[in-house]
């Protein structure tokens, strides 16, 4: 609460001499691009179901086009990840880090899975995140 | 459509109509109702028997009480506005470009204003915009029992009704032109759900929905748009229409039979497919035209206004200046958790913080680390997402399937319907409109389910003798999202924190959770659409307190603080109340869990018209 009045202040006093069109404010324009992602936390297994799994991590928060995608790699040989499923998450521009969420609905049953995971925009430009080979069992 | 087929087309319905016209007061009827009508020269005829396809229990109890209630509030609007109208100065014609100096502003919202509440541009007479968005709840649905059962609302003719919420439309104007951002890959803009009114034509998305409802065939259901400047020649406050717009409309020479057209529901058989059965000279069918977007526009004007958007809420005052008017700690919580953890803002922008920061940082910290940017933020970014809702069995198009009285079926594929969105726009699909721009036609597997991202403000207004949207009460009942499913606003939290927790290892439809779960609690049924889900959200991991304190947040968004919400006071029915002692669904949590039936098992699959259209649905089809 404390931080947070001095900014509120400024709003008050910039917010009508910046925006002359509140509309084009509400809009999120394509940020700068993070040099570098890191993943902070992850990936890991979120949750592991009969119909579906989610791959779950966190990372810099990488910047670019706020419409983005999760992105994993994965296959059943740790040398061969092919197959890819992706998942659409908003960026959010204020946040410092990013938690994405990537759904796998077209497994096979207990099979052991390999996969890295990356992110990128929706025009398929990879955030270049380098991601361990992780692996699960589906039940 | 080319001009020989609509002459033979307009042949044909003039047999029709030739055959069928009864008497001025008459409704047109299909050849197959024909013999039944009777012959009483001109004395009006019984309205034709209501559509009832519904099965026991789907439609709320209520329901006639509720509508003559609701026409009563219209009409004592209706009055109010008039009244507002004769009171208003007249503005001056001065100026090259012509200006309606000094009052000419108000006279066109408050034009707008009497237009959306008059019952008479309907073909019973009895529907008005307002009917469907009235204002003690956020130009929403006023009628709780359907709210909580049917989903949508009754047209013109009892029962059709349509598929989606009435949507709130505060702020609705703000949403700019439908646009395809190419570095985004993503639409924005747009109003209703599905974004199908583009602006395209009239340069403003919230016009073009004006010209929608009007000749819905669930809705007001004229069968033709210049039944709209028909009845705007008999208004009483057409000399108003005049001063803000010009006498064109009282030149338009109507045919005989244009009562009888404009009494009879769109989509009724005689029409068949021609969409302009009054038959009008060129340059008449031009004024006509412009008439249509003149009712467009002047109510526009009223929806932008602040009698209807009106950015009075505790929260303005809170921007504004945080000091004198401060959130309680519960909503300062809540205002944290929105733009933090919950991570809400990253498509309901709170208007902060929009200068992009990529992070530096090490931890996940939620801290707002931009520069503030918007003062009147309208908590939407315009574009649209698949959130994944289940399919509601108790929404009213599932049953429509069958032809009605005058020989229209709004959903043959009945179960077999699903709610596409964006997607089915994009497709021109069933129950959406023609997509005017083919090069958007290739996104549509990309935005199947898609909803539009509705503005987070005054999703909790209410009236004031109901001071709230949650069970125990005394609370108004609403319905949230655009199928209704869910009752509450803290149901509406519980989605977004829980939807991937307690989703998916049961995999069932809504009304068939396990024995020892509870639905909405902890058990959420399989996504309708299961293509292109966000996952934003699913499992933000927020406790019961802390979705409370966003749900507390959200109440602080309604308008009515600052100054009293115009026309706040006209509800005249009753509050929900419950005994938590005795009823086991008295809780917000669980609040209309009575009302749940089962989805039909095994469902239909989803009907080739619209889920076996090119751009097909994918990477899976839709089940
Ligand atoms: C029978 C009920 C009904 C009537 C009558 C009705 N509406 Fe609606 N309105 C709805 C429903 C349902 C939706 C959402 C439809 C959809 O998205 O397909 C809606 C959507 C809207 C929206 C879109 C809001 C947004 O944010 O995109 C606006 C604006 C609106 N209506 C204004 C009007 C006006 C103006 C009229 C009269 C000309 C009117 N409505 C008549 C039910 C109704
Ligand atoms: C990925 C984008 C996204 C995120 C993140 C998001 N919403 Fe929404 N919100 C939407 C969309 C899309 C709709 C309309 C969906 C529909 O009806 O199918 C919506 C609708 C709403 C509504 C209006 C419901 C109604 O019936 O009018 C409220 C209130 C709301 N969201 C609150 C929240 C809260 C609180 C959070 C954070 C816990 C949140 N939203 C996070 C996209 C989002």
């Amino acid at each position: 609460m404390n931080r947070l009045l001095p900014t509120l202040a400024i709003t008050v006093l910039t917010g009508g001499l910046l925006l002359s069109n509140p509309i084009s404010a509400q809009f999120v324009p394509s940020a700068k691009k993070a040099a570098h992602v890191r993943i902070l936390k992850g990936p890991e297994l979120e949750s592991a179901t009969e119909n579906l799994t989610i791959i779950r991590w966190t990372s810099d928060n990488p910047g670019g086009s706020p419409e983005h995608f999760g992105v994993v790699h994965y296959g059943t040989d740790p040398k061969n990840l092919s197959q890819t499923a992706k998942s659409h998450i908003r960026l959010n521009p204020t946040h410092s880090y990013t938690v994405f969420r990537v759904r796998m609905d077209n497994l096979k049953p207990r099979t052991r899975y390999y996969y890295t995971v990356d992110s990128m925009e929706p025009n398929g430009r990879s955030d270049g995140v380098t991601s361990p080979i992780k692996t699960f069992t589906t039940p | 459509m080319n001009r020989r087929k609509l002459i033979a087309l307009s042949a044909v319905f003039v047999t029709a109509v030739a055959a069928l016209l009864i008497s001025s007061q008459t409704v047109l009827v299909s050849a197959r109702n024909g013999g039944a009508r009777g012959q009483n020269g001109d004395r009006e005829e019984p309205p034709p028997p209501f559509y009832n396809p519904y099965p026991t229990g789907i439609l709320p109890a209520d329901l006639n009480s509720e509508i003559a209630r609701v026409l009563r509030e219209v009409d004592n609007i209706e009055f109010e506005a008039l009244a507002q109208l004769r009171a208003l100065p007249s503005p001056t014609l001065t100026n090259q470009p012509p200006i309606l100096a000094h009052t000419g502003q108000r006279l066109n919202v408050l034009l707008g204003k009497v237009m959306n509440f008059d019952k008479n541009i309907s073909p019973f007479k009895d529907r008005a915009c307002g009917f469907c968005h009235m204002p003690y709840v956020g130009f929403s649905g006023p009628i709780p029992s359907v709210n909580l059962t049917m989903v949508a609302y009754p047209g013109s003719f009892q029962f059709r009704a349509g598929k989606r919420t009435a949507q709130r439309y505060t702020y609705s104007p703000s949403f700019p032109v439908l646009n395809y951002n190419e570095t985004q890959a993503a639409f924005f803009g747009g109003n209703f759900w599905d974004s199908r009114a583009t602006g395209y034509k009239l340069g403003s998305p919230d016009e073009e929905q004006a010209q929608g409802p009007p000749v819905d065939t669930q809705e007001h259901m004229l069968p033709d748009t210049a039944c709209i400047a028909f009845r705007l020649q008999t208004a009483v406050y057409k000399p108003f229409f005049i001063e803000v717009w010009g006498d064109a409309i009282d030149t338009i020479k109507f045919p005989h039979n244009t009562e009888e057209i404009c009494g009879t529901p769109g989509g009724a058989s005689v029409f068949g497919t021609n969409t302009m059965p009054i038959k009008l000279s060129s340059a008449d069918r031009s004024i006509a035209n412009d008439v249509y977007d003149h009712w467009a526009q002047s109510i526009d004007q009223y929806e932008t206004s602040p009698d209807v958007s009106a950015f009075s809420s505790k929260f303005d005052a809170f921007l504004h200046d945080p000091a004198t008017n401060p959130l309680t700690a519960d909503e300062m919580a809540g205002y944290n958790l929105f733009r933090g953890k919950a991570n809400c803002n990253s498509c309901h922008l709170d208007g902060r913080s929009t200068a992009p920061t990529p992070a530096t940082g090490t931890a996940p910290n939620g801290e707002d680390t931009g520069a503030a940017a918007d003062t009147r933020p309208v908590f939407t970014c315009f574009g649209s997402a698949n959130l994944g809702l289940p399919l509601n069995p108790r929404d009213a198009i599932y049953y429509q399937d069958k032809p009605d009285f005058f020989g229209f079926t709004a959903n043959p594929f009945g179960f077999g319907f699903r709610d596409l969105g964006l997607g089915a726009f994009l497709r021109s699909g069933p129950g959406s409109w023609a997509s005017p721009n083919d090069t958007w036609t290739q996104f549509a597997p990309t935005s199947d389910g898609q909803m539009q991202t509705s503005s987070a403000r005054n999703v909790a207004l209410v009236p004031p003798q109901c001071p709230t949207t949650e069970a125990p009460g005394p609370y108004f009942q609403k319905e949230f999202f655009h199928n209704g499913y869910i009752k509450s606003l803290k149901q509406l939290v519980h989605f977004y924190n829980t939807r991937d927790v307690f989703a998916f290892q049961f995999n069932v439809t809504s009304g068939h959770c396990p024995t020892g779960t509870t639905e909405k609690v902890d058990c959420w049924p399989m996504p309708e659409v299961p293509n292109n889900i966000d996952m934003t959200i699913g499992k933000l991991g927020l406790s019961d307190t802390e979705e409370n304190q966003i749900v507390a947040f959200l109440q602080t968004l309604s308008d009515g603080f600052t100054r009293p919400y115009p026309d706040i006071n006209t509800f005249t029915g009753m509050c929900t109340t419950c005994n938590p002692a005795t009823d086991p669904n008295c809780s917000s949590s669980r609040q209309g869990n009575n009302f749940l039936i089962p989805t039909p098992s095994p469902l239909p699959p989803c009907a080739s018209v619209i889920c076996g259209v090119a751009p097909l649905p994918g990477p899976k089809p839709i089940p």
